[in-house]
């Protein structure tokens, strides 16, 4: 490949004047977990929005899980935009959600009784063809990796 | 209204494909790729507006609303998010995002018909 590598250059931190010339770089793989992490942020709210205003007593486990699986997504989308890779609540949150997606899933597989109505988290985000479950490793690989190359950073 | 969604899907499905094109020979999005981008965007507007129009006057048991409009409002937002996106970062990632939120617009599509066959019953 003789493109020029494009993924590991600095990220654009003030995140505004992207449209001027001189923040050709960009933020790289980054904006491509900033977007789906903010799918997962739109998506999942307005899902468990609904599912908690229109009928919460029918699954209130899996119900107020959902909720809490938006925020974190959208703790996780706002710390990407703001700190970027090498910010260390990113990759706190991240951390905090996948050890909520492994425990949600662990969950309704041992007690799906529990779980009348399915939430993002249920079988390790099957609903969503795992991705859920796939998202935070990768996340936190790119970040870890980010974080070796540019120790000063 | 399938007719429709057909070409809202095509649009959406070669949009997906160019962006992953422009990703693979590390270009960043120009107006071709965000043209296509715009063009899918007002096929989901259309599309939204077709399915108000028969849910005003169509004589059956109403759909339910909120998701309908929900999954149409956030296939459109999902298209004009990631062109945006697109049209800020340039670099091949760009590209990568416009791919990535065009392909879910056709999983949302995919969602809507197994709800709603044939629009919505």
């Amino acid at each position: 490949m003789t493109a020029p590598r494009t993924d590991d250059r600095p990220a654009d931190r003030d995140g505004r004047g992207t449209a001027a010339g001189r923040s050709r770089g960009g933020r790289g793989f980054e904006i491509v977990l900033v977007a789906v992490y903010g799918i997962f942020a739109l998506s999942a709210t307005a899902r468990s929005l609904v599912q908690v205003l229109r009928d919460f007593d029918r699954a209130p486990v899996a119900y107020s899980l959902s909720l809490l699986a938006a925020a974190t997504y959208i703790a996780v989308t706002v710390a990407l935009v703001r700190g970027g890779r090498r910010s260390r609540v990113a990759r706190v949150l991240v951390v905090i959600e996948l050890i909520g997606v492994l425990a949600v899933g662990t969950l309704t597989v041992l007690d799906p009784v529990l779980f009348p109505e399915a939430t993002v988290w249920s079988v390790y985000g099957q609903g969503y063809g795992y991705v859920p479950l796939a998202l935070p490793v990768l996340a936190l690989v790119y970040m870890l990796l980010g974080a070796r190359k540019h120790p000063e950073a | 209204m399938s007719l429709l969604s057909i070409v809202v899907a095509v649009l959406g499905g070669l949009t997906a494909a160019l962006a992953i094109y422009y990703a693979a020979k590390d270009l960043s999005a120009d107006l071709v790729l965000l043209g296509a981008a715009a063009l899918t965007a007002i096929g989901w507007i259309v599309l939204g507006i077709a399915l108000g129009v028969r849910d005003a006057t169509s004589a059956g048991p109403p759909p339910e609303r909120v998701t309908l409009y929900g999954y149409v409002l956030t296939g459109l937002m999902l298209v004009v998010g990631g062109g945006w996106l697109g049209a800020f970062e340039r670099t091949r990632w760009g590209s990568v995002v416009i791919a990535v939120t065009c392909a879910v617009t056709l999983v949302l599509l995919m969602r809507i018909h197994q709800i709603w066959p044939g629009g919505f019953a």
